[in-house]
């Protein structure tokens, strides 16, 4: 368990991103030199109204986008200055992904979903991914569905299914692009709750991007982006003091 | 199960078309090869035919109906033990007088046509061939007689100037080109007058059938100016010669090459689609750092499962058709015409999968964050 993850190193550093699209008259500064810390064993949200440059953030940090300039950081690995190879080899180490799209595949149950992550990324054998991915499914509260496919489970078991693809390999790092606007409250609230929990459990570094206020509860940390300036919103005392605190209300977008 | 495979049965509607494409071009292949098989299988009746094991001729036969004479002294080069008995055998064409007017190119071949003789086809019966044995006697097959202008055995007519009678009929040897007439040795070298002591062929018999293509190679080694060939060798290379000589072998050719085009061009669509309706799975996969050859070989297998599914479509329906084909038309399939049909649909199938695999290059995880 993880109770000082603020005490330890942070895992994730930026310093000075900045990011653009397009040139000249079309040309639109999307990340204006952020700079971000995030630590081990917290959920840590990144909020902001649509379009303000979250997912650029998001892509940025977790080695899918290249920043025009600015340095990214992660377990103190200069990320942008690795060859494409060595950051693909980062990710495959160290990253779990979920999207706001469940992007399954339609005829592979959800075990194969998971398994498929360990066999081909890690070229685990059969019986090994079989046996991690029940276990996680149950975790997931999803052991009856581990051989439905995606057209028989509810949007809410899908992204249950989709986070446990992200987690399945005990990532260091995942990164959340709004897992939560397709989904209704009660099933967003599931699947921030499984972050959170492995964050806290597992001790990984989570970073998840949503704009639905009721989520700041249950994060660790919360960011806020606008026209891509970044400042630190509201946030939460570390989880051993949680019971206590207050916690401050999120300005609605 | 493999995840290509659990695909292809999911989305088994996506991918039928390029099932019945792959089964398809086998289809066209196998069934064009059978076809050309079985046509000029015609050619090499008087090997396949006779009982000799090994076939001596002149190096510059490209097929059996096209002999040259050859000295029947080189009977002392395959005299060896293995070798029980050597029979020569004189061949060529003439033109047989019809008594219904008018000329027609015949084959005549001439064999020893003794009880124990084993240059005759075997369907010469033991009375065909005792009628044999009298001077200017043959054999014609029956389905023949219109071409030959003759109604009935018995009937008499001239071959190149000498006097032949028709002393009996067999079936199921028509010709190609000119109606097969079956004879004696010394019949066939009255009618066609080779130099003396000059046969077309030497017809050798093993002891043990076995040992016809050791006998062949030895003989083959020492000996040069002479070309030893067992009976199947024989066979093959009269067909092959027919086969490259005549165009009906590249038209059919051809034919089956577009069969196969449409098959390649048809299962790269149906890969295509699949692969493009999983971009976004493979775009997560490549987030997740796994590498982009998994993904290339997902859609290879499921190539390689398309092919597989054609090929198992294509085999009853092959059979099939033989069957109905073989009504009108003679259809062979030796089991390498099938190996080779399967093996290059199979490989149209795969270079389908290789051509579907560009499509790859659309995946890309960033495209994932909105
Ligand atoms: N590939 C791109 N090309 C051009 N503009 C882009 C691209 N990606 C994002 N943008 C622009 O950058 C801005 C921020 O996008 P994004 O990071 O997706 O915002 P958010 O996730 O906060 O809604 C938007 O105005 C968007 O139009
Ligand atoms: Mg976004």
């Amino acid at each position: 368990m993880y109770h000082d993850g603020v005490l330890t190193a942070p895992t994730l550093q930026a310093w000075d991103l900045c990011r653009s699209f397009g040139t000249g008259e079309m040309r639109t500064d999307v990340l204006r030199e952020v700079s971000i810390d995030l630590y081990p064993g917290q959920l840590a949200l990144l909020m902001g109204p649509s379009g303000s440059g979250k997912s650029t953030l998001l892509a940025v940090l977790s080695g899918l986008l290249h920043p025009d300039s600015g340095r990214v950081t992660a377990l103190n690995h200069d990320l942008w200055s690795m060859s494409e190879r060595q950051r693909e080899d980062f990710r495959l180490k160290h990253c779990g992904f979920v999207f706001q799209g469940y992007n399954l595949f339609p005829a592979l149950t959800a075990r194969q979903q998971l398994e498929m992550v360990l066999r081909w990324g890690n070229g685990a054998p059969a019986a090994e991914a079989r046996d991690r991915a029940d276990r996680l499914l149950g975790m997931l509260g999803l052991s009856r569905k581990a051989d439905l496919r995606p057209t028989q489970l509810s949007g809410g078991e899908k992204q249950r299914v989709a986070v446990g693809r992200a987690l399945i390999k005990d990532p260091t790092f995942v990164f959340a692009d709004e897992p939560t606007a397709a989904l209704d409250w009660k099933h967003g609230e599931q699947v921030v709750e499984l972050l959170r929990n492995a964050a806290h459990d597992a001790g990984a570094t989570i970073l998840v991007v949503a704009h639905d206020a009721r989520m700041i509860p249950h994060a660790d940390r919360v960011f806020h982006l606008d026209d891509g300036v970044l400042v630190e919103g509201a946030e939460r005392p570390l989880p051993m003091f949680a019971a206590a605190a207050d916690v401050p209300a999120y300005e609605a977008l | 199960m493999s995840y290509a495979l659990a695909t292809l049965w999911y989305e088994r509607a996506r991918f039928f078309p390029g099932v019945l494409a792959v089964a398809f071009s086998a289809l066209l292949i196998a069934l064009q090869c059978g076809l050309l098989l079985g046509l000029f299988s015609i050619v090499s009746i008087p090997i396949d035919e006779s009982q000799a094991h090994i076939w001596i001729a002149h190096p510059e036969v490209p097929s059996v109906d096209l002999g040259r004479p050859i000295p029947e002294a080189w009977l002392s080069y395959i005299a060896m033990p293995e070798i029980e008995r050597v029979e020569p055998c004189v061949e060529g064409f003439g033109y047989w007088d019809k008594p219904t007017g008018g000329m027609e190119l015949c084959l005549v071949i001439g064999t020893r046509v003794g009880p124990d003789a084993f240059g005759p086809v075997r369907r010469l019966t033991a009375e065909h061939r005792a009628l044999l044995a009298q001077p200017g006697a043959i054999v014609v097959d029956e389905g023949e007689f219109g071409r030959l202008g003759i109604t009935k055995i018995g009937d008499t007519t001239e071959i190149v100037g000498k006097q032949v009678r028709v002393v009996g009929t067999v079936t199921g040897l028509r010709s190609l080109a000119g109606p097969y007439v079956f004879c004696s040795y010394e019949t066939a070298r009255t009618i066609l007058r080779p130099p003396p002591d000059q046969a077309t062929f030497l017809l050798a018999r093993c002891h043990n059938p076995a040992d016809a293509r050791a006998v062949v190679e030895r003989v083959n080694k020492y000996h040069r100016k002479i070309m030893a060939m067992t009976a199947e060798d024989f066979s093959f290379r009269s067909r092959w010669h027919w086969l490259t000589k005549t165009k009906a072998g590249i038209a059919l050719g051809l034919a089956a090459l577009l069969g196969l085009m449409v098959g390649a061009v048809v299962t790269y669509q149906t890969l295509r689609s699949a692969t493009t309706a999983s971009l976004k799975e493979y775009a997560v996969l490549r987030a997740l750092g796994i590498p982009r050859w998994r993904m290339m070989l997902m859609v290879l297998s499921q190539s390689f499962w398309v092919g597989l599914a054609g090929i198992a479509v294509a085999i009853p329906l092959i059979h099939l058709l033989a069957i109905v084909g073989n009504i009108g038309a003679k259809v062979i399939l030796p089991w390498w015409l099938w190996v080779g049909a399967m093996a290059v649909t199979m490989t149209v199938a795969l270079l389908s999968g290789l051509l579907a695999l560009r499509t790859l290059r659309h995946v890309e995880p960033v495209t994932l964050l909105r």
